[in-house]
């Protein structure tokens, strides 16, 4: 996808206002009424139930983009990535539950949000070591490695060992109180939500910022052509393993947060098909676009919930449809990427962009 | 027609009639309960039938006058087993404002404890985790059985009283005991840490657990890891569908031991799925099987013919039983609170199921109580053995009379 048109009569004059981020005074006017739309409207209209499936959107963007990152920049295709989605949340939970930290740092509410970047951290190292084989293989092969990751970390390792941590069993519960961030305790939907958009915020930009970096030029030039990267001099393993290391790292942040919106976890929540589901995410949103993962996981949030009030009048004629819903929410989701791979290859980013470039050049948009 | 036209003649007025639809909530004054059960997940071999228990009680309620005349009406999903799906539903439930929630499994309820008990919504599930007892962590959770945790101390202490006696070895060294479950189920590993203290209490010797996955169809390798250990007797946590193949594997390996079951794995298709190696295995039943000599049994027959014709009686299983008990002891709890003028979450928890004492419920079901500072509402395991073609009452072992400290001060809450 080619740069958005810049309207009339506005022209850049050197490279740093070639790469800013809000390039006209209209684009500031937009993100400030974006950012009014989703920090104050939609707090005081959502009722708590779609609060909550914001955040789930909250969490399905935060899981996307590393996904994006790694199979929409990087051309390096994963099926495993919900595997470093549970590393972040185990590592969180873990170290509020189990870490004897400072009396002063709980009561302070540090302890969480320490444990976000820890959580991480070893999410992004435990990627990397699921990277290391797309050194050696790629393509087909490399997908068999990421699928790898998911029944070698949640299946065994956070099965067997991790969740016999502390002696309980499966499940970790965090009791009320614990998740805090400073004097900040979360413990309701619309906390969770001010904290999803804050990382949500955090994690677009720090990609962002990466992809008009060398890194990103490096990754979007292997994920072309790995060959005539390596002949420009590009280190490619090095800027793949990089490139696991940051979707691991976000994956991380996203388990981080999903235990605040839940208190409690177990191995069943990060199921291999979240894994999948991300990737058809990405694929309806756009393939290499951070807007195709932001727009790909509105919409299969959104779209699902709608699909599931919309059948609600029916059920008193139609019982049955409440409980063959699941079935339809799947067939939806396949349909879905059929329907976006046949009409829309390019996913609703695509479509994003071409409407902006059709008000830019309004009305000489020929 | 073009990707433009899909959108425009089809999907926009489709989404609009949802969203309208979707925003306006309530649509007439009756009680709203939401129902999650697994119909397509790793227990719907046990799932189904309870899902359809639970509609036709409902019925049943709704025809019998329903909540001091309010008639209830049930949101009922599968969610798969899917924990995140678990989550999606349950703030639907929220949002339609449902007074309580029948769930399912263990992984979705003990992982919504904590909510549930913020949200003040009185949460009867299926999973009878022992870790849902204790009120003073998850005031909310409620169920209609014995806990997983009693069910095992009270299967290896029937074993215990009743077979081991018999045992060629019996006086000349320890009994042996090895647990088979699915490691990555907090369903089936729940109740195995208090199976192992009764064991040791009991003076058993431990054998290596075994991880018998519930969509488990061959478990060769697992009998074969016991082989060594030779187990007397083994504890099985899981499904049927599992528990029907390790009994396979460990009759056809000639393994010797005795089976004893924790419930959602003792059912009429044990011996369906197991056949001759379903001989002698004991288990706990909590309720009657379906189409037992009890009262109200009449009517769960009655409904299941006339609301799902297209099933078989024969095929029906205990399990439409449990989810009978279930939706009349929630029932039960919310007229009591109607009545008192406080149908809310703690009218219901408080008015309605902690007001409960020996309440006789019928479906083979002892009394029940629950009281604010425990929920186990049984205090005796019944225990069954199959012979014959028959499930036999075996033993009721009372666990609160045998050991009245430990079960006061000690086994709450796991």
């Amino acid at each position: 996808m080619s740069t958005t048109f810049l309207p009339c009569g506005v022209y850049h004059e050197n490279y740093p206002q070639d790469h800013a981020w809000w390039q006209t005074k209209f684009v500031k006017g937009k993100m400030i009424l974006l950012f009014l739309l989703v920090f104050v409207v939609i707090p005081l209209l959502a009722d708590a139930y779609w609060i909550s499936v914001c955040n789930q959107i909250g969490y399905t963007i935060l899981g996307a983009l590393g996904v994006q990152l790694l199979i929409g920049y990087c051309g390096q295709v994963t099926l495993g990535h919900a595997a470093f989605l549970a590393v972040g949340a185990y590592t969180s939970t873990l170290l509020i539950l189990e870490f004897p930290w400072p009396k002063f740092l709980i009561d302070w509410g540090i302890a969480y949000p320490i444990s976000i970047v820890i959580a991480a951290v070893v999410a992004g190292i435990w990627s990397v070591l699921f990277g290391l084989p797309s050194a050696k293989v790629k393509g087909f092969y490399l997908i068999l490695t990421t699928m790898a990751a998911q029944f070698i970390t949640v299946d065994f390792v956070i099965t067997q060992y991790v969740s016999q941590i502390g002696g309980r069993g499966q499940a970790f519960s965090l009791p009320p109180g614990t998740i805090k961030i400073g004097p900040w305790v979360i413990d309701s939907d619309q906390k969770v939500y001010f904290m999803m958009l804050i990382l949500v915020i955090m994690c677009v930009i720090g990609l962002a910022n990466l992809l008009r970096s060398r890194a990103g030029r490096a990754w979007v030039a292997i994920r072309d052509n790995d060959i005539s990267a390596e002949v420009m001099g590009i280190n490619i393993v090095k800027y793949k393993l990089l490139a696991f290391f940051v979707a691991g790292f976000i994956g991380g942040i996203a388990g981080a947060f999903w235990i605040s919106n839940l208190a409690a976890i177990s191995p069943e929540h990060f199921p291999w098909f979240w894994s999948l589901w991300l990737v058809g995410v990405i694929l309806i949103g756009g393939v290499g676009s951070i807007h195709g993962a932001i727009f790909g996981s509105i919409f299969m949030v959104v779209v699902m919930e709608l699909l599931q009030l919309a059948i609600m009048p029916l059920a008193d004629t139609y019982p049955k449809l409440l409980m063959d819903f699941l079935f339809i929410k799947e067939a939806a989701f396949g349909l879905a990427i059929c329907a976006f791979l046949i009409f829309e290859p390019n996913g609703l980013a695509y479509r994003w962009w071409q409407i902006k470039n059709y008000f830019n050049l309004w009305p000489f948009s020929y | 027609m073009r990707m433009k036209d899909i959108w425009f003649k089809v999907l926009v007025p489709f989404f609009a009639v949802a969203i309208l639809v979707g925003f306006s909530t309530g649509w007439a004054a009756t009680i709203t309960v939401g129902a999650l059960n697994d119909m397509t997940g790793a227990t719907s071999d046990v799932g189904k039938d309870y899902a359809l228990g639970i509609a036709e009680a409902i019925h049943y309620v709704n025809d019998m006058g329903g909540i001091n005349g309010k008639k209830i009406k049930l949101y009922q999903f599968d969610y798969g087993y899917r924990i995140p799906e678990a989550l999606t539903k349950y703030n639907l439930f929220k949002r339609l404002k449902c007074v309580a929630i029948l769930g399912w499994g263990t992984g979705d309820t003990e992982a919504l404890a904590p909510t549930v008990a913020r949200d003040k919504i009185p949460y009867v599930s299926a999973s009878y985790s022992g870790h849902l007892c204790n009120p003073e962590k998850t005031p909310y959770n409620l169920f209609f059985s014995s806990d997983y945790s009693s069910q095992a101390r009270g299967l290896i202490t029937a074993w215990f009283d009743k077979k081991w006696p018999n045992h060629k070895d019996y006086g000349n060294r320890k009994p042996r005991i090895a647990c088979c479950y699915m490691f990555a189920s907090p369903f089936s590993s729940s109740a195995i840490k208090a199976a192992k203290d009764q064991a040791n209490m009991l003076g058993f010797e431990i054998g290596p657990d075994q991880d018998v996955s519930l969509f488990a169809i061959d478990t060769k390798s697992q009998v074969l890891g016991l082989k060594e250990f030779k187990p007397d007797v083994l504890l099985h946590t899981n499904t049927v569908m599992s528990v029907a193949a390790t009994l396979r594997d460990a009759y056809s390996l000639g393994l010797g031991a005795d089976h004893i079951i924790v419930n959602w794995g003792y059912d009429e298709n044990l011996p369906r799925l197991a056949g001759k190696a379903a001989e002698g295995a004991m288990g706990s039943a909590p309720w009657a099987f379906f189409g037992e000599d009890v009262p109200l049994m009449d009517k769960v027959v009655e409904y299941a013919k006339r609301y799902n014709p297209g099933i078989p009686m024969e095929k029906r299983t205990i399990h439409t039983v449990q989810a009978w008990a279930s939706v009349l002891g929630l029932a039960e709890a919310m007229k009591r609170a109607d009545k008192a003028g406080n149908l809310t979450g703690p009218g219901i928890l408080k008015q309605g199921f902690e007001s409960m004492k020996d309440l006789e419920i019928g479906l083979g079901l002892a009394p029940v109580s629950f009281t604010a500072t425990d929920h186990r509402c049984q205090t005796v395991i019944n225990v069954y053995e199959y012979r014959n073609g028959k499930f036999n009452a075996l033993e009721k072992v009372d666990l609160k009379s045998r050991w009245p400290d430990k079960w006061a001060n000690e086994w709450i809450g796991w």
